[in-house]
């Protein structure tokens, strides 16, 4: 009798054993499952991030092979440049040179007429020098590397005018400048946007009687302004203001290339801002920009 | 004023060379003209078989954009050889990039000088050049007493 106990006793034993086992056994498998089920996320996370990776390289090259690309732009750009200062000139010179010579050597045999001629042939050659130098600048400036600082462009835009006005004789002109805020950037290409500004305003206003100048700063747009009660323009040519060799007045009223507010929008721009016009015909106009004030605000532009 | 000095102009643009020869001829401070053509023209005659030496005052007006050879090679070589290096060089060029200026500078040139358009304003640059370079400056190889 107790044999059989013992017997049963084990049976239970085993039973229970084997059924430990089977459990094991498929929660070993349901673990594999489970593992397996994890490896195919993990493979498809895997294979994922691979193609992130490949998609970021691709644009990486695109952006390397974009910038090659603008970089040998920027060479043929400046070859082309070199060569038009060098070669254009010469031609030109030529023209001055000879025009000076038949003068120098012909002129008693040369009547009034002969005479005008001859002027007209040196004034266009000596034109057409200032469009190639005014070019010249407009593409020098577009390339140039910038040296940044904080300024005070309230200064320095008195120190242009006042170095402009000397050229212009006796005229009648009020200047005003308000306090404003320091602007950053490179000053010497901002300077060169109030020469252009400050000469356009003195030209344009060279008609009046008084002519009002002023130079401040409108804080609801954040621009500074460069305003003058002269001749003006007519709204409906706004858009045609800043282009290059774009002009609203025959060279006879106001003398000029039609580069100057052309360099004023690509220097504004190249600092992250912006550069508009107000006007009326015969009653003044007002251009705007728009600068960074700080290193931070330059930054986020 | 008894100069005896011998300009060497390096220029390839015959209209040029003709005007400079016509503002140079005006002050009757020059004695002699060589006109070099091109930058391997001008290699050949300072450091070719007969040999340039410098045994009297030597002005060499020099252009930067030559053919075969460009005039800032030809500046480095005759500031880096010994025979030449005393020679003043005056770059006179249409070119206004900063690029070739440092250059110039860096490999010695004695002056830059950029051509106008205007031609008075070339003609008189022409005389600044020659009253400065012939009367006021001291030459390395000029007869003494």
């Amino acid at each position: 009798m107790a044999k059989a106990v013992a017997k049963q006793d084990q049976g239970q034993y085993l039973y229970e054993r084997l059924k430990a086992l089977e459990e094991t056994y498929v929660a070993t498998l349901n673990i594999l499952e489970d593992f397996d089920e994890e490896k195919t996320k993990l493979d498809r996370a895997e294979r994922a991030l691979i193609n992130i990776l490949e998609d970021v390289e691709a644009q990486r090259s695109q952006s390397e092979h974009s910038k090659n690309l603008l970089e040998l732009v920027n060479k043929e750009l400046e070859a082309f440049s070199y060569s038009v200062s060098h070669d254009l000139r010469a031609p030109l010179r030529a023209i001055f040179g000879f025009a000076q010579a038949i003068e120098e050597d012909y002129g008693a045999r040369l009547d009034e007429e002969g005479k005008r001629y001859l002027n007209l042939v040196k004034d266009n050659a000596e034109k057409m020098g200032q469009l190639i130098d005014d070019l010249l600048t407009f593409s020098r400036i577009g390339r140039r590397q910038m040296q940044k600082t904080q300024f005070d462009i309230n200064n320095l835009a008195k120190k242009v005018y006042e170095e402009l006005v000397s050229e212009e004789g006796d005229r009648d002109i009020e200047f005003k400048a308000t306090i404003m805020p320091l602007a950053y950037g490179d000053e010497s290409l901002v300077r060169q946007v109030l020469v252009n500004l400050l000469s356009n305003a003195i030209k344009f206003s060279r008609p009046m009687k008084k002519a009002v100048i002023e130079f401040g700063y409108s804080p609801k747009s954040e621009a500074y302004y460069v305003k003058d009660n002269g001749v003006g323009f007519d709204m409906r040519y706004v858009s045609k203001l800043f282009g290059v060799f774009q002009r609203l007045h025959s060279a006879e009223e106001f003398e000029g290339t039609g580069v100057g507010l052309a360099l004023v929008n690509r220097i504004v721009t190249r600092h992250g801002g912006q550069a508009w016009a107000k006007g009326e015909l015969d009653k003044g106009a007002t251009f705007f920009f728009t600068l960074p004030k700080t290193e931070e605000e330059w930054k986020v532009k | 004023m008894e100069s005896e000095i011998e300009l060497i102009l390096i220029e390839d643009n015959p209209s040029d060379v003709e005007l400079l020869m016509r503002s140079v001829s005006k002050h009757h401070l020059v004695n002699n003209i060589t006109v070099l053509k091109d930058g391997a023209e001008a290699l050949d005659f300072f450091f070719g078989k007969d040999h340039f030496s410098p045994n009297k005052p030597y002005l060499i007006l020099l252009d930067l954009k030559l053919p075969k050879v460009d005039g800032m090679e030809v500046l480095r070589r005759l500031k880096s050889e010994e025979h030449t290096k005393e020679v003043p060089v005056i770059v006179l060029t249409a070119s206004q990039e900063d690029r070739d200026l440092k250059d110039a500078y860096k490999y010695g040139v004695n002056s830059y000088v950029t051509k106008p358009i205007d031609f008075k304003d070339f003609d008189r640059i022409v005389s600044q050049l020659e009253a400065y370079w012939i009367i006021v400056n001291k030459h390395p190889h000029e007869k003494r007493g």
